[in-house]
């Protein structure tokens, strides 16, 4: 850590934002100089300008809200049956080799190719959507809560056993206080799978959500409005990205990596 | 005081365990329960994944996209581990890029298709760039982290040792870095081959994924099964392959 | 009626019986213990020596009822049926719940019992006081010490008062003066409660300091190979008692008899 006050500055939540302006800046400028075609690389200042004009209309709000609410429901759903599943195999060795073959089959499927078949048996719209986000979150909460479980140390199931603890109260109290870090990975890569599979999967089959505005906007030839679609999509995603690892530090204050965990 | 059942026990288990979906496939296929469109019979997929094969279709389709998906994994590497490697031994590259990759990292990719398809067309060039620009983060996140957890005692006594800047990015930061950033790889190449597949099937433009929307526009659903059964197979293979390089490493790669 | 209360008093608390205990292996099963047989009286401290990895974990984790083998348990005449309340255990590892704090942790066995909260608090601050931990009371285990964490877990086990203490090793990573003083604080306890106490130690002088009787072990297969009493008067101060020519004289033998196993060990060792 030598010589850290000399960027001491450059650290601070400031002087973070400096580089995405001078890289705003820098489009700006080269967008002036109209080099490239103005349509096909909106300046930031028109994209700034479709921005305001989408965040005081409807349109995206109510989509942004469709779709997150699809994300929401696939990912609560996905991560609860995740977790019971994985503290299944994680504690009856049977079960696990009943499962194990068909979540290690599913677990690298590209979970967006099952889109088609979703649109096969329910249609165009949010049963599809909602399918797709349960499946791609499924799979991260399974594997994270079994290796959570499955690696809980022998002598503190003995500790809690020799304290008194009952085997009901053995899964409050210990596996899956144990298993918490893992689960808490776990949701934040459904998470982001709760995105990618819900954008992908209006984009292909929904009449709704952000997905398919942005795609609209793509093929009306709409392009500022379609990069401030973007953008409000990156920027959402963020912002609940943070609030997850937030929470996941709130949680894991006892934890050995507390201080180090995801990227920075 | 569990008995674990023995090694053998739990290899019939899992053959039992698909067996009994294939069989439960094909009798409710067979008896009815759902019309041929909504699940045709494993035998019935079997069938046209034996004819889609013959008649050339779904190799060149799967040719078509493993070819962006790698394609655009090893762009995705090059400039990943390079950057990754820069920001860790750089305060001024770091301080450039870490914020753009926090804001980038969680984001969706694909909603920045429709800028690659304005940019570069349908084809192949779009998607494997789109495809790079997926991959690029988990690996730049890796690499850097593996880079700035090599044990700064070996550096400086490679410096010590009189070893050039370039000697020692080859001779000391890949090789300890190296087991880490094949982590990040193997993370990546789920993403580089669901965001090929994705974005053909939004998209168009040939390969799988086109091939998948195409057929389940027309309902023809023992071929939409064959193509999703064989991504499945490819995942697994490829996901197979990397975890057999990732623990064939030698064992001094523990360098916490 | 006289014989029955007679013969209760002849029983032994704990009784081992030809228990033999083998782990799978990587080709062959490891044998870890080869029929021990030990009985411990009611209010009797027993420590067990050996060299490392002969099995004294094992023999702990077999009686404390989480691992099952061949033989025979008795806990008051009876077979133990898995772990129970009666029987408190520190383990060599801590087995502190990382995600409670050092009050928790004590207060966690606590929590099943009958007590009202207030009483519970009690106990709990009064055990926080005994090993010193006053103002760590809400910090995690990550936050502590090896010595201190040891000593949450030796607090842990003693908050839910059980009849019988099965040490691992308690005082294994502490320094040592903290070591001496919590010798003396669990010397003071077992005075004053006349629990029974199964300790296994590395630490010769300890076994010596604490015991009534001293249990050597044979490296792997585990077996005991040696016993022996200790007569020395528990109440005079630690100074006179390590100086007193009983106690080296006592120390000197286990000491030997502990080197002899651990130079067995050695050997056995260096054949494989
Ligand atoms: N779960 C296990 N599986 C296989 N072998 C084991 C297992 N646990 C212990 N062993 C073996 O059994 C033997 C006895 O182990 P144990 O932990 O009881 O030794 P110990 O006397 O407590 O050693 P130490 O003094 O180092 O704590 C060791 O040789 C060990 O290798
Ligand atoms: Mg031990």
């Amino acid at each position: 850590m030598q010589g850290s006050d000399r960027f001491a500055a450059f650290r601070s939540p400031v002087g973070r934002m400096v580089p995405l302006v001078a890289m705003g800046l820098i489009w700006q400028a080269v967008s002036a100089t109209k080099l490239i075609d103005p349509s096909f690389l909106p300046s930031p200042l028109r994209i700034g300008h479709a921005m305001v004009d989408l965040l005081t209309g409807r349109e995206i709000c109510d989509n942004l809200f469709v779709t997150l609410a699809r994300a929401a429901i696939g990912l609560a759903l996905g991560s609860a049956a995740g977790v019971w599943l994985g503290l299944m195999m994680a504690r009856s060795p049977k079960f696990r080799a009943y499962a194990a073959p068909i979540v290690g089959g599913t677990y690298s499927l590209p979970k967006s190719a099952l889109i088609p078949l979703f649109i096969l048996w329910f249609g165009i719209g949010t049963a599809t959507t909602v399918c797709a986000v349960f499946l791609s979150c499924l799979l991260p909460m399974v594997v994270n809560t079994f290796q959570g479980v499955a690696s809980t140390p022998r002598v503190l199931v003995w500790g809690a056993q020799a304290l008194g603890a009952r085997p009901r109260e053995m899964l409050w109290q210990v596996f899956l206080p144990h298993a918490l870090p893992d689960i808490l990975t776990g949701l934040r890569v459904a998470l982001g799978f709760s995105f990618v599979l819900a954008i992908s999967s209006e984009m292909i089959a929904s009449t709704n959500g952000i997905g398919k505005l942005i795609f609209m906007y793509g093929e009306n030839g709409a392009y500022d409005y379609m990069f401030a679609a973007i953008a409000c999509v990156v920027v959402v995603a963020f912002v609940i990205d943070r609030l997850l690892l937030l929470l996941t530090q709130k949680c894991l204050r006892w934890h050995e990596s507390a201080t180090e965990r995801g990227p920075a | 005081m569990e008995r674990e059942p023995s090694k053998r026990a739990l290899q019939i288990r899992s053959v039992i365990s698909v067996l009994v979906i294939v069989v439960l496939w094909e009798t409710a296929a067979r008896a009815g329960l759902a019309s041929p469109l909504f699940l045709p019979a494993f035998t019935a997929v079997m069938a046209e994944w034996w004819t889609v094969c013959a008649d050339g279709s779904l190799p060149a389709d799967l040719l078509t996209s493993l070819f962006r998906a790698f394609a655009g994994l090893f762009a995705a590497t090059l400039i990943g581990v390079g950057l990754g490697i820069a920001m860790a031994r750089s305060r001024l590259v770091h301080w450039i890029f870490d914020p753009v990759i926090a804001l980038a990292f969680p984001s969706p990719k694909i909603a920045f298709l429709p800028i690659f398809i304005l940019w570069f067309g349908i084809y192949s060039t779009s998607k494997i760039l789109l495809v790079a620009f997926a991959c690029v983060f988990p690996i730049v996140i890796g690499t850097y982290a593996a880079a700035s957890a090599i044990n700064r005692v070996w550096i400086w006594s490679a410096y010590s040792l009189g070893t050039s800047n370039l000697t020692l990015l080859f001779r000391i930061v890949l090789p300890a870095a190296w087991p880490r950033i094949f982590a990040a790889l193997r993370v990546a190449l789920p993403v580089s081959l669901i965001t090929t597949f994705t974005a053909e099937m939004v998209g168009g433009g040939g390969g799988m994924g086109a091939a998948l929307m195409y057929s389940q526009r027309f309902f023809e659903s023992p071929t939409v099964f064959a193509y999703i059964l064989t991504m499945l197979v490819v995942g697994l293979l490829l996901d197979a392959i990397m975890l057999r390089i990732q623990t064939a490493f030698p064992a001094w790669h523990s360098n916490a | 009626m006289r014989a029955v209360t007679d013969e209760k008093a002849i029983v032994p608390k704990i009784q081992i019986q030809a228990v033999s205990k083998s782990y799978p292996g990587d080709k062959n099963p490891v044998l870890a213990l080869r029929t021990v047989d030990l009985s411990i009286n009611e209010g009797e401290f027993v420590s067990i020596v050996g060299p490392s990895g002969c099995g004294k974990s094992t023999l702990l984790y077999v009686l404390g009822g989480f691992l099952e083998a061949d033989g025979k348990v008795l806990v008051d005449g009876k077979a133990i049926q898995g772990p129970g309340t009666d029987r408190g255990v520190v383990f060599q590892e801590y087995a502190l719940f990382p995600w409670l704090t050092v009050r928790n942790n004590i207060l966690y066995g606590l929590e099943r019992g009958a007590l009202a909260p207030e009483e519970r608090a009690r106990i709990a601050d009064r055990l926080i006081g005994v090993i010193g931990l006053k103002g760590f009371e809400d910090r995690y285990p990550r936050e502590l010490s090896g010595g201190m964490k040891q000593r949450v877990a030796i607090a842990r086990t003693l908050a839910c008062d059980p009849a019988i203490l099965l040490l691992d090793e308690p005082f294994g990573a502490l320094d040592a003066q903290t070591r001496e003083v919590m010798q003396d604080e669990l010397l003071r306890i077992w005075l004053e409660t006349r629990k029974t106490v199964l300790m296994i130690t590395h630490d010769v002088n300890e076994a010596v300091y604490l015991s009534n009787r001293i249990c050597v072990m044979s490296a792997r297969p585990g077996q005991i190979v040696e016993e022996f009493k200790i007569d020395l008067d528990r109440t005079i101060p630690r100074e006179r008692l390590f100086t007193s020519d009983a106690f080296n004289k006592t120390r000197n033998e286990v000491w030997i008899s502990v080197r002899q196993q651990a130079l067995a060990a050695e050997k056995l060792n260096a054949r494989v």
